[in-house]
């Protein structure tokens, strides 16, 4: 092949109107045929189009190309697309090179046609340059392993697992907490008054699966490895009581540690051994080591003998072949603004959630947290920690300007249970917009103001302000419809809060290596086609993991994760492109400068050799190592030193003899 | 039996189970087929119109990224026409689906293109001489077609087909054609196939803004919905993405949006939000300016619904970067002044109480999304539910939306109510995976019984 004279045909796109309506495309072929080695120079309307790739594949096989060049779009769609057409035809993709002459020229340069059409030229011109030095590139098969992780157990981890599962695949499913269920096992009803705690039950039922392995009270470590094979380092924090558990709870009278219960807020209290919920999964007790004082009044009632107060962390070790991302959201604590924290009555919508539970701190009855009364009159403040606006004058940062998607509706769920449980009392929503996009959540809206909710429209300039007087709750806020303003004695003042990452997010990101979008949350691959993929192969995110959403929306979000895992698991293999770095060993000199930069920890050091060696699966081809090779001794496939200069060389015009 | 014969006829029964019945082409329906045959799947693909696509084929930009939709939607609909697991059967619709012990046997009729489909090379020559132009239903009416036709240049798969009903057949297309495609004489054909499951991804239908009397849409030249206003600034559409007036081909200075056209509207029969209508009104409204730097451009709104990821920043970005105009009011009438065929919007700005009557060039109506017009056809053949707002519904909307009160029948996409792309695609993915839970079950069951 490399002593073959290069062959090349170049296709210049139209794009429609898009750059034939600035390029001068004719021209620009004219041009571009009389290059040396430039077999054949076309334009045509759609190159994606089926005649536009039929085009390429019949002059491969007529004029005998072994090199193509198609002039259009940015590359991100479309290059598979060609490299597809060139396996097809029997030459290797990779003998195949791409000029924007789009994004980079025609839109980039309307309203210059001429220039534009000689900026087509030069970016064709140094694209033929690259592409008479290309080199074919092979594949590596690399098996995977039929089995999956999923990290965070709640309702979108458990849903992908419970399908990946039922697919037939094993599934590790790995949570922080000491039981499954994420926020779900917090919430109350959904919405249309389904209760949450039987959505939760039912679905934890489907865990006990013999292809599910649930690790609960249990962290990632760490992960190495690449797509089909992930090396995975759980840590299993000791849960001191073991099975023989028969959740009799008389550990619990005798506990003398009392701290806050963090599963209802602070709202209450739990001992030092505690079952998290009721109907929680793993329905056993726990020990939390950090408040526990060892006084062993516990071991002494325990029937049992099911509490070990020695128990030791466990490390588990497991190979995977993908791995789901559900690791979900963390609710915005309020930073005092609207009396948070300065007045007990003031307290988020999570806290609400939990005051109406049964299996809550009150049993499900709604009361003040200052006094235990029942309030008369209560007022939800909306977008809390959502669509927060820039305040530079005042020294703040944008916190999240971003809208967190369930909070309206799920206000509005809430809403409407207090006045069917509670109709005496006065319910207002204080709000900027009501976003209940949701499938009948318009009628949760109708409904609300059909049972005289009432409805206080605010501005952001003009945030509602939450005051005392003579002990009474106020709320001031000016009702920008009706432009009065307005003063509402409030026994309890709900913020309803929007989701912001979680706060370990960087943290697993690092382990991950998942991009995070300016939100914060994990970035999909594709904000409209691929929502469910990452730009790490073998790694899929589903949920809120991915940005703020609702049961509804991350229950479907996480099946679309758990398909895209099982299609990878189901087809057993895949084959990776080598464009990897490689390294000269003649000139190397073991320095190791390029294992310290290298991301992917896919470059390391032959201890015998005493040169650098990659490891082709785990190298992405991004070219850090190559760049601070200090002898020029790594090179990377498809992107050497000599296909990059010979464009740089060609980006002035030839002196036309 | 011998062992071989035996294992042979197992394979060929797990082959017969192992296929999936995807109705619906658009983006969902693409991505449904594209991820089971992935797992391995045999997918049968059925579009009842001539090219795969379905409504995302025919805008222009998305939001909030601004990619261009036809590039980011094209390389799936190629993916699908060459996977070697999914068989294309376009311009078809299902007749009849059956239960057959625990597989669907589907008669599906092939409609007659009145062309070749294994000849046709998709050269086009045959149009171009043509001499019969229609309104191009693609171009919602505003281009023209000729009687035989693709409806896009990058339609999958690319063969023509001769509109009948247009055709006057005069024999030209036959004569030019050179592979000899054409054939007047075609007739439709049934087809049966066995499936062990069906998803249903047949997408939606855009609220007829014609019953929306007071707008005067269909009346007054300038009145135009969402989707017009996409052919209109799409560069391969029928202006070559020149914004202009119909009436006259004036650039537009003065554009209005007008949202929640057929939707949270008792009186449209649709109390629903359709989910789209405010992002792509924002996302029109920039690409307006784009076009027409200096155009004054006002949204008149009931609440701005800016949810997803990006979307609020991209709200905020038109309202400072792009000085488009929101206006909280919900419009009570349009006026055509007869002289200019400008509009006057009479609309109460509820913000100020101020009663208004403005000028416009131009008037976009944001239409919503309501149930897919065969849904009837489609739940009298599957016996699947609609939920009162006429989309498909699970019997537990709440958990699982892909599911339907028939085992082995999903649903997804925008069929089960509006949403928007990536939703769409995300809930495409969650259908495939269910349905190929339901078709390894099968397998299961099939072999326990065996035993």
């Amino acid at each position: 092949m490399k002593n073959e004279e290069p062959k090349i045909g170049v296709y210049i796109c139209h794009c429609g109107m898009n750059i034939a309506g600035v390029v001068n495309v004719e021209e620009v072929a004219q041009y571009i045929g009389k290059l040396p080695n430039v077999v054949v120079a076309k334009h045509y309307v759609y190159m994606c189009s089926q005649p536009g790739q039929a085009l390429i594949r019949e002059d491969i096989k007529q004029l005998g190309l072994n090199r193509v060049i198609v002039a259009s779009c940015s590359p991100r769609m479309h290059e598979p697309t060609f490299r597809k057409v060139l396996g097809e035809a029997g030459i290797n993709p990779f003998l195949f090179e791409m000029a924007n002459i789009r994004e980079q020229v025609a839109w980039a340069h309307m309203r210059e046609p001429e220039k534009a059409t000689e900026k087509a030229k030069a970016l064709i011109r140094m694209a033929v340059a690259r592409a008479r030095l290309l080199e074919p590139i092979s594949k590596i098969e690399v098996k995977v392993v039929p089995r999956a992780l999923v990290i965070g157990a709640g309702v979108a981890g458990i849903t992908a697992t419970i399908d990946l599962a039922k697919k037939g695949f094993e599934v590790y499913l790995v949570e922080k907490k000491p039981y499954v269920g994420g926020h779900l096992a917090l919430l109350n009803k959904l919405y249309w008054g389904k209760d949450a705690s039987e959505v939760y039950t039912s679905l934890v039922k489907k865990l006990s699966h013999p292809n599910i392995k649930v690790l609960v009270n249990s962290d990632i470590t760490k992960i190495s490895g690449h797509i089909g094979n992930f090396e995975v380092k759980i840590t299993q924090k000791p849960r001191c009581v073991t099975e023989n558990c028969n959740l009799c709870g008389k550990c619990e009278e005798v506990c003398p540690i009392s701290v806050p219960n963090e599963i209802n807020l602070g709202l209450d209290q739990r001992k030092a051994v505690y079952l998290p919920l009721p109907n929680c999964y793993p329905p056993k007790y726990i020990i939390d080591k950090e408040n526990c004082n060892s006084c062993g009044e516990c071991l002494k009632v325990c029937r049992k003998k099911a509490i070990n107060l020695d128990e030791k962390t466990r490390e588990i070790d497991i190979i995977v072949g993908t791995i789901v991302v559900t690791s979900g959201f963390e609710p915005y604590k309020p930073k005092g603004e609207f009396g948070y924290g300065k007045y007990k009555d003031v307290i988020t919508q999570l806290m609400l959630e939990r005051l109406l539970s049964q299996n809550g701190p009150t049993k499900g009855e709604l009361i003040k947290p200052s006094d235990g009364k029942k309030p008369r009159s209560i007022s939800f403040i909306m977008c809390v920690g959502s669509r927060q606006e820039l305040k530079e004058e005042q020294g703040e940062k944008p916190l999240n300007a971003y809208c967190s998607r369930f909070c309206c509706s799920s206000a509005l769920k809430n809403a409407l249970l207090i006045k069917e449980r509670y109709p005496e009392t006065q319910v207002y929503i204080i709000y900027r917009d009501i976003r209940t996009f949701g499938r009948r959540h318009e009628e949760l809206y109708r409904k609300c103001r059909e049972s005289w909710i009432t409805f206080i429209r605010y501005k952001p300039e003009e945030p509602p302000k939450v005051t005392e007087k003579d002990g009474q709750l106020v709320v001031k806020v000016k009702d920008w419809l009706f432009k009065v303003n307005m003063e509402i004695s409030t026994d309890l003042v709900v913020l309803v809060e929007g989701m912001i990452p979680r706060e370990d997010t960087a943290d697993l990101q690092a382990k991950i290596n998942v991009t995070r979008s300016p939100d914060g949350f994990f970035q999909e691959a594709h904000p409209k086609m691929n929502p469910l993929d990452t730009f790490t192969d073998g790694l899929f995110i589903g949920g809120t993991a991915q940005g703020p959403k609702d049961v509804i929306d991350t229950v479907y979000q996480a099946s679309g994760a758990a398909a895209k895992a099982a299609i990878l698991l189901s087809r057993g293999r895949v084959l990776i492109d080598q464009v990897t770095a490689t390294v000269n060993e003649e000139i190397c000199t073991g320095c190791g400068k390029c294992t310290k930069v290298c991301p992917y920890t896919a470059i390391e050091l032959d201890e015998i050799k005493e040169v650098a060696k990659v490891y082709d699966v785990k190298c992405k081809g991004c070219g850090s190592c190559s760049s601070t090779c200090p002898v020029g001794a790594v090179q990377v496939r498809h992107f050497k030193d000599a296909q990059i200069l010979t464009m740089v060389e060609n980006l002035l015009p030839f002196k036309e003899d | 039996m011998s062992s071989i014969e035996e294992e042979q006829e197992e394979q060929e029964k797990q082959e017969k189970q192992q296929s999936v019945l995807v109705l619906g082409g658009g983006v969902c329906g693409i991505q449904v087929a594209l991820d089971l045959a992935d797992m391995g799947f045999k997918v049968y693909l059925v579009e009842k119109k001539p090219s795969i696509g379905g409504h995302m084929a025919q805008l222009d930009k998305t939001f909030p990224t601004l990619d261009c939709s036809a590039c980011i939607l094209t390389p799936k609909m190629v993916d699908v026409a060459r996977h070697p697991n999914i068989e294309l059967l376009t311009y078809s619709e299902v007749l009849a689906v059956s239960r057959a012990s625990k597989s669907f046997e589907v008669t599906i009729l092939k409609k007659s293109r009145y062309v070749n489909e294994d000849k046709c090379t998709g050269c086009g020559i045959c149009a171009q001489y043509c001499p019969i132009e229609v309104p191009n239903e693609f171009d919602q009416g505003i281009g023209i077609r000729k009687a035989i036709y693709v409806p896009f240049p990058q339609a999958i798969p690319l063969i023509y087909t001769i509109d009948k009903e247009n055709c006057i057949k005069c024999g030209l297309c036959e004569r030019m054609c050179e592979a000899e495609a054409i054939d007047h004489n075609q007739q439709p054909m049934k087809i049966t196939v066995t499936v062990g499951s069906i998803v249903v991804a047949v997408g939606f239908q855009l609220f007829d803004a014609k019953n929306k009397q007071e707008y005067g849409y269909g009346r007054y030249d300038n009145v135009i919905t969402g989707l017009d206003f996409e052919r209109l600034v799409n560069a391969a559409g029928p202006t070559g993405g020149h914004l202009a007036r119909l009436s006259d081909a004036k650039i537009p200075k003065k554009i209005a949006f007008i949202q929640c056209v057929g939707s949270r509207d008792e009186k449209s029969g649709n109390l629903n939000c359709s989910r789209v209508c405010c992002m792509y009104a924002i996302k029109q409204a920039i690409l307006a300016k784009e076009h027409i730097p200096d155009a004054d451009i006002h949204v008149f709104y009931m609440d701005i619904r800016a949810y997803g990821k990006g979307f609020e920043e991209f709200y905020t970005r038109a309202k400072e970067e792009f000085n488009v105009k929101f206006v909280r009011g919900a419009v009570s009438e349009i006026v055509e002044i007869p002289e200019t065929k400008n509009l006057i919007v009479r609309v109460e700005d509820t913000e100020t109480g101020e009663l208004l009557e403005k000028e416009f060039d131009m008037v976009v109506l944001s239409v919503g999304l309501t149930p897919p017009s065969d849904s009837e056809a489609i739940e009298n053949i599957l016996g699947i539910s609609k939920g009162e707002d006429g989309f498909f519904s699970s019997p537990d909307p709440q958990i699982f939306t892909v599911d339907t009160n028939i085992g082995g029948i999903f649903i997804a996409g925008t069929a089960e109510g509006p949403k928007d792309i990536p939703d769409s695609v995300a809930q495409a993915s969650a259908a495939a995976m269910k349905a190929s839970v339901a078709l390894v079950q099968l397998t299961q069951e099939e072999k326990h019984v065996e035993k």
